[in-house]
């Protein structure tokens, strides 16, 4: 059994990388990756579990982090949306994003990202309504989510190359 | 947001758990959290120790007896419902209700004794697991017992837990032959909360025409605190035709001795009007389902 405490040690991993940290209790996931790691592609909305800006995957399921406590990362392997790009390099999903101008102001988009590779690695290739589905829980007050389904399924036709990559994030 | 200053543990077993939550009165089970997060965020409850069991595997299990009953752990999430080929199997109105709840993040972290003893009225998997009259296994440092899902919720927000008990699992009696599920809601939108809703079994007899209804059930949410079996309705049911003239015809008890709340979502009387409709479409279902074992054609004229 974990120690009953208001600030606990956890060890994790994001994108693949190590940390060690002592977090409080009171800590909800998406302040540790912001504030504690710096990682300020996982963006905060609503903080009320609505709108999915804070989207990560955790232990390869997807979650919104606003609604995760800090200790619940002991032991976790998270992924943000800084692990998609290969060194500066976009892979598929975010490339499509950028050619079917899939953002506007891009607040969601890393919440979208998320979403999206979930779906494509549950299902490469998904039908326009199970898009729909797969992205119910992120809110874009810009685009009208057109063009947000049009990328994911442009990046679903364009797999295998962009698979190889998703593969690689679900075997971490 | 931070939230109050609080503790948190994780136990190793549900036995570690009991021995937490007994010796601290403001201890609260973290499960999912998608609920309980938002309730602390809110500082509507006063909670000085969390008690995660999200991981325990002995609250994760989904078991089927031989005689096709279940056991689902109290940490299922809904995505697991969702999935699960033992649950779609033997209860697909249950998988359904489970997958349609929220979006994937919410299901992927939400669980079935969550949703339950938060016992908030707008729940959807309450009333559902009082048609299949669902038992729920309590246990806490001092023992174990059973309470039938009709007299687990007590009202809102409140259940018939104890304090310092715990919700392990819940138990699903095997749908008998010939038997069907029905589950309508009414509400505005595809994200809103349901305004009124029905959940309904039903046991045909009579061979393969199946004919007459032999036993039903028939309970309607957001009508009361709680989720109520309409007990008039279903002794209009049992014993008659399996015809939608009959289903009609013993709707019309539904209303009556109603006294649902008025809010933003609807009237009092409004709920009261529908709650007929929705109670005659969840029996209608539930005995198409019953005959197919598939999903029911919707009757024509009558949207969903």
């Amino acid at each position: 059994m974990s120690e009953r405490s208001v600030a606990h040690p956890v060890t994790f991993t994001v994108n693949g990388e190590e940390h060690r940290r002592v977090v409080p209790a009171r800590q909800l996931l998406v302040h540790l990756l912001r504030d504690t790691l710096g990682l300020t592609g996982t963006h905060i909305g609503c903080d009320t579990g609505n709108c999915g800006a804070c989207t990560v995957i955790y232990n390869g399921k997807l979650v919104k982090s606003c609604m995760l406590l800090a200790p619940q990362a002991d032991g976790a392997e998270i992924e943000t949306v800084e692990g998609l790009a290969d060194g500066g390099q976009l892979n598929g999903l975010q490339q499509a994003f950028r050619e079917h101008h899939a953002l506007q102001c891009g607040y969601c988009t890393p919440g979208m990202l998320m979403s999206a590779t979930y779906l494509l690695r549950h299902n490469p290739s998904p039908t326009e309504e199970e898009i729909r589905r797969g992205i119910r829980g992120n809110v874009c007050r810009c685009t009208g989510y057109v063009n947000i389904v049009r990328a994911v399924k442009a990046a679903a036709d364009a797999l295998p190359a962009s698979l190889e990559k998703l593969e690689k994030g679900a075997a971490r | 947001m931070l939230l109050e200053q609080v503790e948190y543990v994780r136990p190793d077993s549900v036995d570690e758990a009991l021995a937490l939550l007994a010796d601290e009165d403001s201890a609260a089970p973290l499960a999912g959290g998608q609920s309980l997060v938002n309730i602390l965020k809110n500082r509507v409850a006063a909670v000085e120790l969390l008690v995660d069991i999200s991981a325990l595997t002995e609250l994760r299990r989904i078991s089927a007896a031989p005689d096709g009953s279940l056991e689902i752990g109290a940490c299922v999430t809904y995505d697991e419902l969702d999935n699960s080929g033992e649950v779609r199997a033997a209860h697909r109105a249950l998988a359904d209700a489970a997958g349609h709840i929220e979006d994937q993040q919410i299901r992927n972290r939400g669980t079935i004794g969550g949703n339950c003893c938060l016992s908030d009225p707008t729940n959807n998997l309450p009333p559902l697991l009082v048609a299949l009259d669902a038992t729920m296994h309590l246990r806490s440092r001092s023992g174990r017992r059973e309470v039938a899902a009709l007299d687990f919720f007590k009202g809102y927000f409140a259940t018939a837990l104890e304090p310092g008990e715990l919700l392990v699992s819940i138990g699903l009696p095997a749908p008998p032959p010939l038997s069907g599920t029905g589950y309508v809601s009414l509400a505005v939108a595809a994200d809103a909360k349901a305004i009124v809703r029905c959940a309904a079994t039903v046991r045909l007899e009579n061979g393969r025409g199946a004919t007459t209804i032999g036993g039903s059930r028939v309970v309607l949410a957001r009508v009361a605190h709680v989720p109520i079996r309409h007990l008039q309705m279903e002794s209009r049911l049992n014993g008659r035709e399996a015809s939608e003239e009959a289903v009609r015809a013993a709707a019309e008890a539904v209303g009556e001795g109603l006294e649902p709340i008025t809010d933003m979502h609807g009237s009092s009387e409004y709920r009261r009007r529908m709650a007929r409709v929705v109670a005659c479409r969840a029996v209608l279902e539930a005995v198409a389902d019953a005959r197919q074992g598939g999903a029911p054609a919707p009757a024509p004229g009558s949207p969903r």
